[in-house]
């Protein structure tokens, strides 16, 4: 068992510095200077070759790219991103000022994305007219077509143009979150959605429920009391993928309600190749995604006690037998 | 809000189904209105919408635009929203009449230069303060403009105007309200500069906030203007508000204002999605907006809102033409290309009434202007041809002619920032086809164009772009050899005196003399697009605003930025 979390702890901790060097590379390999963005660019020609290099002194491009990874990565290790270029502020401070909208929006898209997806995969198992399940099981490959912008655009449309009932931009009290969290929460309930609606229907037809049946369960206790628990687990498996969804979900997102957040800050900074940013940004995605996925690991045997069996099996094989 | 917004919508839609021809008359009328009033005070409009009359105090004025203030720091910003709002809370020297161009008093009551144009004297007024309290005087000008042009290490401030005030050497203060600004070498465009009111603007912060680093400067309440407005509050990505300065009694006197700001707030909404944009404007929830798309001015205007706009001050969008790369360091093909293109047609189908087509590299509103639409700047695809046949051009495969082995290919770089580039270039590509020459475009976002840019100098013939500067100046910063080189003169430029380009082109720092710097406008216009066709403009890119017809006196500047300390609500909300 210790090794399983060793052994995991240390895939997410690589995955982490694997980021922050591939960004540091891709950075520096793009043709662009960064030093260059800060200026007009009809005036690029124009700047002094010594205002340049005061420029590039000012954010230490102008020493040699190793050191000036192994001076971000010592930073970077105690927390220290540095200061962005293009505003000039201390990147964790930037990131930290925009993480809690994302985080807000994220997790609000993220509940009621698992609510819709529960309600179909629900609707799809229980209901006994084939087109209402053709039509329940078809939305989410349509949820997932269609591009967030546009959907983002229609829902404001209606809801904040046209009927006035929601705010169309900003973040301040809940209601200017509505639009945004149901725009969201659409392409990321697809994949959900689609994964429940398969296992769901995988469990209705097997043993337990059978026996359920043949002790005179109605449908609707064995969705709920059954099928429901088992079946749900695998939900958990995609939550990386999921959790993916949401950050590419949000850049959009925010751009089209012009929300503050870390998908826009992300989109700013890799136009302006503010490479402080990128980096501090990175890291972070990088450290959830590592993390989500860490803990998805970690829980899994707790849940499944299959797994934990096997994973107790070849260090204590005598426990096993007794472990059920 | 809600109240004001079914007023305005059931309004526009009652217009619209009951009395079409009577909303189309009130907008033919608000629309000639507008433009006399636009030809009668220049940038000041806005004042056209029927309900004029005694301007209201008070009320909340929701401005929207596409960019963010990245930093609270005025002296730092290369996009709109910063050059914007740093004009609202700074001031600076003096003021340029966007109308005239004339250098006008501000902060500076008086000014005097010596002969050489290397030492200008400002003498400022005595009655400036900053919104903390302290006074604007000779030491806070020192104080500005060296931070403003060496930057300060120590405090990770970049030297924002090194480009702006090249050879800047001091500022003496010889007394309390007395700087003198000196240069290594004759900077007439200083004078304009002194004015200059768009990105990396030199507006006046107290000394307070100069010893401020970059980080500390991000705490909008501590980046002190002796502006109009002051800093409410500034959140990155999403908006920046401003509050009335009390006390403020020191506009510039051209646009006859006095006394404080009308408005109490004014919040710059960042909206980066134009539908969400014209959306809101037409729900009600926004004023006004900035950024307002081509597409979207007519029904704008249908639905009754206020567009005003001002073409950019300085040049053209041009297509700068490598001179030493082939084939555009042959003069025949450069000519080709300025006669190759129809103009109408880019008029017709590309351009709102808000933008023109170029007439000259600079724009018209920049003093000094001449208009070439009668001779190297028409259309005259037969005789584009015939230059290109007797320079030894002959048709080749596909239609593209070829000399020597080589096609006629042209390699463009330009930028997709403003929505009229790319069609309006489209367009430029399908005529130069017709007479044999094929324009590959490259139209890409800004850091990619910085990256083209780079190389543009062996990989571009054609470098499209643009520069927001009112002085004719502007094109010896774009062009001399010595400084911006648009055109990459080198000694080898075949058929061009770089020497005297850069004597001709010089020679507009040297005079303030408003009659001898015309001719020295019209020498330099002369040079680059007649004598050796350095570039081909394109069109005069616009700033467009849409406004509800409550909303009046935003002032367009001569940089075509805005200006909210003249502006009102009749609802005073």
């Amino acid at each position: 068992m210790l090794r399983y979390v060793a052994l995991k702890v240390g895939r997410a901790l690589f995955v982490v510095w694997a980021a922050f060097t591939l960004t540091f590379v891709l950075l520096f390999v793009l043709p662009a200077n960064p030093v260059d963005l800060l200026f007009d660019p009809a005036e690029i020609n124009a700047v002094p070759p010594e205002v340049r290099e005061r420029v590039a002194e000012n954010y230490g491009f102008n020493e040699p790219v190793l050191l000036q990874y192994l001076d971000r990565l010592g930073h970077a290790l105690t927390g220290d991103f540095g200061n962005s270029v293009q505003s000039g502020r201390p990147v964790t401070a930037a990131i930290l000022d925009v993480l809690p909208s994302t985080l807000i929006l994220a997790a609000g898209a993220l509940v009621l994305a698992l609510v819709i997806a529960f309600v179909i995969a629900l609707v799809a198992t229980s209901t006994r007219h084939d087109w209402v399940r053709n039509l329940v099981e078809a939305l989410p490959s349509t949820s997932v077509s269609v591009p967030v912008f546009l959907s983002g655009i229609l829902i404001l449309q209606i809801f904040s143009f046209q009927l006035g009932w929601f705010p169309a931009f900003g973040d301040e009290g809940w209601r200017s979150l509505v639009l945004p969290l149901v725009t969201l929460a659409i392409p990321v309930s697809g994949p959900i959605a689609q994964l429940l609606v398969r296992s769901f229907a995988k469990e209705f037809h097997s043993g337990y429920v059978t026996t359920s049946w043949a002790k005179g369960a109605t449908r609707g206790a064995i969705v709920i009391g059954d099928v429901f628990r088992n079946a749900s687990l695998p939900a958990l498996t995609i939550a990386g993928v999921t959790f993916g969804n949401l950050i590419a979900g949000s850049v959009i997102t925010e751009t089209v309600f012009a929300r503050k957040g870390i998908g826009r800050m992300t989109q700013t900074a890799i136009n302006t190749l503010d490479l402080p940013l990128v980096q501090g940004i990175v890291v972070l995605v990088a450290a959830s995604f590592a993390l989500i996925n860490l803990v998805v690991d970690l829980t899994y045997p707790v849940l499944d006690p299959r797994l934990r069996a096997t994973l107790a099996a070849p260090t204590a094989k005598a426990a096993s037998g007794g472990a059920r | 809000m809600s109240e004001l917004r079914e007023t305005v919508e059931s309004a526009a839609r009652a217009h619209r189904r009951r009395w079409p021809w009577a909303a189309g008359a009130a907008v033919l009328l608000l629309l000639i209105a507008g433009i006399g009033l636009a030809v009668d005070r220049g940038g000041v409009s806005g004042d056209a919408s029927a309900a004029a009359g005694e301007p209201v105090r008070g009320g909340t004025l929701e401005f929207a635009l596409i960019d963010f203030q990245r930093s609270p720091d005025p002296q730092w910003g290369t996009n709109y929203a910063e050059s914007l709002i740093g004009n609202n809370i700074t001031d600076k020297l003096t003021w340029q009449d966007p109308e005239t161009g004339e250098i006008t008093p501000w902060l500076a009551k008086s000014w005097e230069y010596n002969d050489d144009l290397t030492e200008f004297t400002f003498h400022l007024r005595d009655d400036v303060t900053f919104s903390d309290g302290t006074p604007f005087d000779a030491a806070v000008v020192k104080a500005n403009l060296d931070q403003y042009v060496r930057g300060d290490k120590a405090l990770d401030i970049n030297p924002n105007g090194a480009v702006l005030l090249p050879g800047y050497i001091e500022t003496r203060t010889p007394d309390e309200y007395t700087a003198v600004v000196r240069f290594e070498k004759p900077l007439a465009s200083f004078l304009q500069a002194s004015s200059f009111t768009a990105n990396a603007q030199p507006g006046f912060l107290s000394l307070s906030t100069l010893k401020l680093s970059a980080a500390e400067r991000t705490d909008p309440t501590k980046v002190i203007g002796t502006g109009p407005f002051v800093y409410e509050s500034w959140e990155e990505q999403v908006k920046t508000v401003l509050v009335k300065r009390k006390g403020y009694n020191w506009a510039p006197p051209a646009i006859g204002h006095t006394g404080e700001a009308y408005l109490d707030r004014i919040v710059f909404n960042t909206i980066p999605e134009a539908s969400v944009r014209t959306g809101s404007l037409a729900s009600g929830t926004i004023d006004a907006t900035l950024d307002v798309g081509t597409t979207d001015e007519k029904p704008l205007t249908a639905q009754g809102f206020t567009i005003i706009h001002r073409g950019v001050s300085g040049t053209a969008i041009f297509f700068n033409l490598n001179s030493q790369l082939f084939p555009t360091n042959d003069i025949a093909v450069r000519k080709a290309i300025q006669l190759g293109w129809d103009r109408a047609a880019i008029e017709k189908t590309v351009l709102t009434d808000s933008y023109s087509v170029a007439r000259s590299v600079l724009a018209d509103s920049v003093r000094g202007y001449v208009d070439y639409s009668g001779s190297v700047l028409r259309y005259d695809p037969e005789a584009a041809g015939k230059l290109l046949d007797e320079a030894g051009w002959r048709p080749g495969p596909g239609g593209i002619r070829v000399k020597d082995g080589r096609s006629l290919v042209v390699k463009l770089i330009g930028i997709n920032n403003l929505v009229v580039n790319k069609p309006a270039y489209e367009s430029i590509q399908q005529d130069l086809k017709k007479i044999g020459i094929d324009l590959q475009l490259t139209v890409v976002p800004i850091p990619d164009y910085a990256a083209l840019q780079a190389k543009a100098k062996t990989d571009a013939n054609i470098t499209a772009a643009n520069r927001s500067r009112n002085d004719p100046a502007v094109l010896n910063l774009q062009y001399s050899p010595l400084l911006g080189n648009g055109a990459y003169l080198t000694k080898d430029s075949t058929g061009v005196d770089v020497e005297e380009v850069t004597r001709v082109l010089g020679q507009l720092e040297l005079t303030l003399d408003p009659a001898e710097r015309d001719a020295y406008a019209k020498a330099a216009q002369d040079i680059l697009l007649d004598k050796y066709a350095l570039v081909n403009p394109v069109y005069n890119p616009s700033q467009v605003i849409a406004h509800a017809g409550y909303v009046h006196g935003i002032i367009f500047d001569a940089q075509s930025r805005n200006h909210f300390v003249d502006t009102w609500k009749s609802n005073g909300k």
